[in-house]
């Protein structure tokens, strides 16, 4: 195998490419990416945790077509070194791969190709097309609301399913089972009768990278029950489903709600940002009483002291106090874009629902915390 | 005395001689006067109670079988029967519980009472525990020794004075005398370990300790100087708390041969499991983290723990975080001897309410 690239596109490609491959690896394969040289000219890039697996082409001249695979993070580095505007030669002769950059010479050990893992795809069946934009809202207005905690595999990834909401819609959930995070979307052309899936965590956060090197306008979109594909212009992300059944969320998002208070989201979120900072314990507790018209915010730390804010807002229900982990509102209310919020809520042991408004995509959860 | 001073309390330490021989020794005759070790005799066995004619031998709870066997080549091993020790534990609790409810079980043959006020009205320590150690006698079979005191340091370390089947009565008058009297590896907390620093600084004795000031103690204890303070001078405040609270529950197992293999650890952790979560059933208990324990062949011993930010739900979940957290150990450098799996973070049925900690409430799906 022969071929030459420039700098600038083996960087930007093996960027996408490395950052799947885990750091540490039993296996030794999966610590390298793999690299075709391919007859008529273009480098294909892979790489996989066997889960996830990503392959990207770049252009490059092609002297000889072959294929070799090298340590992903070494050859990562040493693209990065190399000096601006260089042309890279590869050469793979012998179980080693020569490296030639202006004066630079490298020489990498190799393992064969035929040892690469590659994820079976099987069939598809299920294929249409999202924006850009849509994709990065689905995945922004979620993925801080997935569950870390791998006992509740099945809570480790977005879930995506269609429904029929009075039209056919496109539903994207995250939860940790303190809150969900849901988006709907109108369902695209295509995606009538995709079965459920679960998109692991890793798979979205390779997915928002992409999205934001990109720039492509259109994503396709692939799956089956088992697999899930994304094509972003020379991109292809392919990743396994989390292999689970995704709690029916829907019974846990409230209905009959009848305390509206109306907030500016950026306020109340500065407002508990800043009372926060007395807590001392993990997980910080801000207690709202919600009075007419205002909310006071409240942290009491046995060892600190103590601090209050006072936020105006709409309000004229009862009223009461509730509690709610900081970092769970601030991750919210982040992703407000308005001026406004609405905080629909029911009592102080109970889910309260936030949202722009009733035609917002995006809806929230959120339990509280007993203070 | 100063008008502060708490009341005066009376309080009495029983503890089981030589409990689990001594059951094994009451249950079968023929081990009777015989030096007997309850537990394993292979390689890999401890012994786990030794009868009083094994310790003139030198045999000691918690010694490898093997040097128990070294140190009394006619030692008999018997297989523990620990169904049998809580039964007879329970009957000594019962005991207990006609004369006061203020009972701190520490393990299955130890107990403080506290009888400052008794149910029956009876008004002396020093009877009280008589009258437990003959029932003792006469309804198991078993012997009991007992300290009698005016705090829990104190009566325990009575209890051991006149070991075996023995009582001693330390008066308030008398109990700082008796406390400079000690060796200090009498003490409670000191260990080979501390009492080898001690006898460096110059303190065999508790006499030797009492003159130490508290300034002194913090510069060679740290956070132990006024605990150490308070002991040489016999003074201990800490309640008899019926309840004790626990703060985990676990178990483990040591195998007869090492394990390597994946199949074979994750075989021997579902056995744990197994175990452990009756435990945890029984008591009804609810923890938040999950700690796994592995002792390798070279003795080299790590810990791995699991905290969810709410309690375990079930036994499947339990055993999941086990063999989770067995994967961050997996492969295995070294052969595995022991594995062991603890649920921690404890909190009881209603208990979450009372705590003043903030806490997270979680969906429910079903």
């Amino acid at each position: 195998m022969k071929a030459t690239i420039e700098r600038a596109s083996l960087l930007k490609s093996l960027g996408h490419v490395q950052s799947v491959v885990e750091r540490r690896n039993t296996i030794p394969i999966l610590s390298n990416v793999l690299i075709e040289a391919r007859e008529g000219g273009g480098l294909k890039l892979m790489a996989t945790d066997l889960d996830l697996q990503i392959v990207e082409t770049a252009d490059a001249q092609v002297e000889t077509p072959g294929t070799i695979t090298v340590s992903a993070h070494t050859l990562f580095d040493i693209a990065r070194k190399l000096r601006e505007g260089s042309q890279v030669e590869f050469h793979a002769a012998d179980g080693r791969m020569q490296i030639n950059a202006g004066r630079a010479r490298f020489s990498l050990a190799t393992l064969p190709r035929d040892d690469f893992p590659v994820i079976a795809e099987g069939e598809l069946p299920t294929s249409f097309e999202l924006s850009a934009q849509d994709l990065v809202a689905i995945i922004d207005k979620t993925r801080f609301a997935i569950s870390t905690e791998e006992t509740r595999y099945y809570l480790n990834g977005i879930f995506l399913h269609v429904a029929e909401d009075g039209e056919p819609v496109l539903k994207a959930a995250a939860t940790d089972g303190h809150r969900l995070a849901r988006v709907t979307l109108p369902r695209p052309d295509g995606a009538e009768g995709m079965p459920d899936v679960i998109v692991p965590r890793k798979c979205v956060g390779e997915l928002r990278k992409l999205l934001d090197e990109n720039g492509e306008a259109r994503v396709q979109i692939d799956l089956s029950a088992s697999k899930i594909r994304f094509t972003l212009g020379n991109a292809v992300l392919t990743s396994k489903l989390i292999d689970g059944t995704f709690p029916d969320y829907n019974r846990v998002i409230p209905t009959g709600n009848d305390k509206l208070l109306k907030i500016d989201p950026k306020s109340l979120a500065e407002g508990v940002d800043r009372v926060a900072t007395i807590a001392t314990e993990k997980t910080r507790a801000v207690k709202m009483a919600l009075g007419k018209d205002k909310v006071t915010l409240s942290v009491t730390s046995p060892e600190n002291g103590t601090a209050a804010e006072e936020v105006p807002g709409a309000y004229s229900s009862d009223e009461f106090e509730i509690g709610f982990n900081a970092r769970y509102l601030l991750d919210i209310l982040g992703e407000i874009e308005g001026d406004s919020v609405e905080l629909h809520l029911a009592d102080a042991s109970a889910p309260t629902l936030i949202r722009e408004g009733d035609k917002a995509q995006a809806l929230y959860v959120l339990m509280p915390m007993r203070v | 005395m100063t008008d502060d001073a708490p009341p005066l309390r009376k309080i009495i330490h029983v503890d089981m001689d030589a409990f689990f021989a001594s059951v094994e020794q009451r249950d079968f005759p023929e081990l009777r006067g015989k030096p007997v070790a309850v537990g394993g005799s292979s390689q890999r066995g401890v012994v786990a109670a030794a009868s009083y004619e094994a310790r003139v031998f030198g045999v000691r709870s918690a010694m490898p079988s093997v040097t128990a066997a070294r140190r009394c080549p006619d030692l008999i091993f018997v297989k523990s029967r620990f169904d049998v020790y809580r039964e007879v534990s329970g009957q000594i609790r019962e005991i207990f519980s006609r004369y006061t409810d203020a009972i701190e079980p520490l393990s299955l043959d130890e107990a403080y009472l506290d009888v400052t006020e008794d149910k029956l009205g009876i008004g002396s320590a020093v009877r009280i525990a008589k009258a437990i150690r003959a029932a003792i006698k006469a309804e198991t079979g078993l012997t009991a020794s007992a300290g009698v005191s005016y705090n829990k340091f104190i009566a325990k370390l009575a209890s051991d004075q006149n070991k075996p089947d023995g009582m001693c009565v330390i008066l308030p008058d008398q109990g700082p005398a008796f406390v400079a009297s000690l060796p200090v590896k009498r003490f409670h907390g000191v260990g080979p370990k501390t009492n080898e620093k001690m006898a460096r600084l110059g303190i065999q004795t508790g006499a030797d300790l009492r003159e130490k000031d508290v300034a002194w103690l913090g510069a060679h204890f740290g956070s132990w100087a006024e605990g150490l303070h308070r002991m040489a001078r016999g003074i201990d405040y800490r309640p008899v708390r019926s309840s004790r609270i626990r703060k985990s529950l676990g178990g483990e197992r040591t195998y007869s041969e090492d394990k390597w293999t994946e199949t074979d650890l994750r075989e021997a952790l579902d056995g744990i499991v197994e175990i452990v979560w009756d435990r945890i059933a029984e008591r009804q208990v609810r923890g938040r983290t999950v700690t796994l324990k592995v002792k390798f062949a070279d003795f080299r011993q790590i810990t791995r723990a699991h905290s969810l930010d709410r309690a375990v739900t079930g036994r499947e979940e339990f055993s999941a975080i086990g063999h989770h957290l067995l994967d961050t150990v997996m492969p295995v450098e070294n052969g595995v001897r022991l594995l062991g799996l603890t649920l921690g973070s404890l909190e009881r049925d209603g208990e979450a309410e009372e705590t003043e900690q903030p806490r997270q409430t979680a969906f429910s799906f079903d």
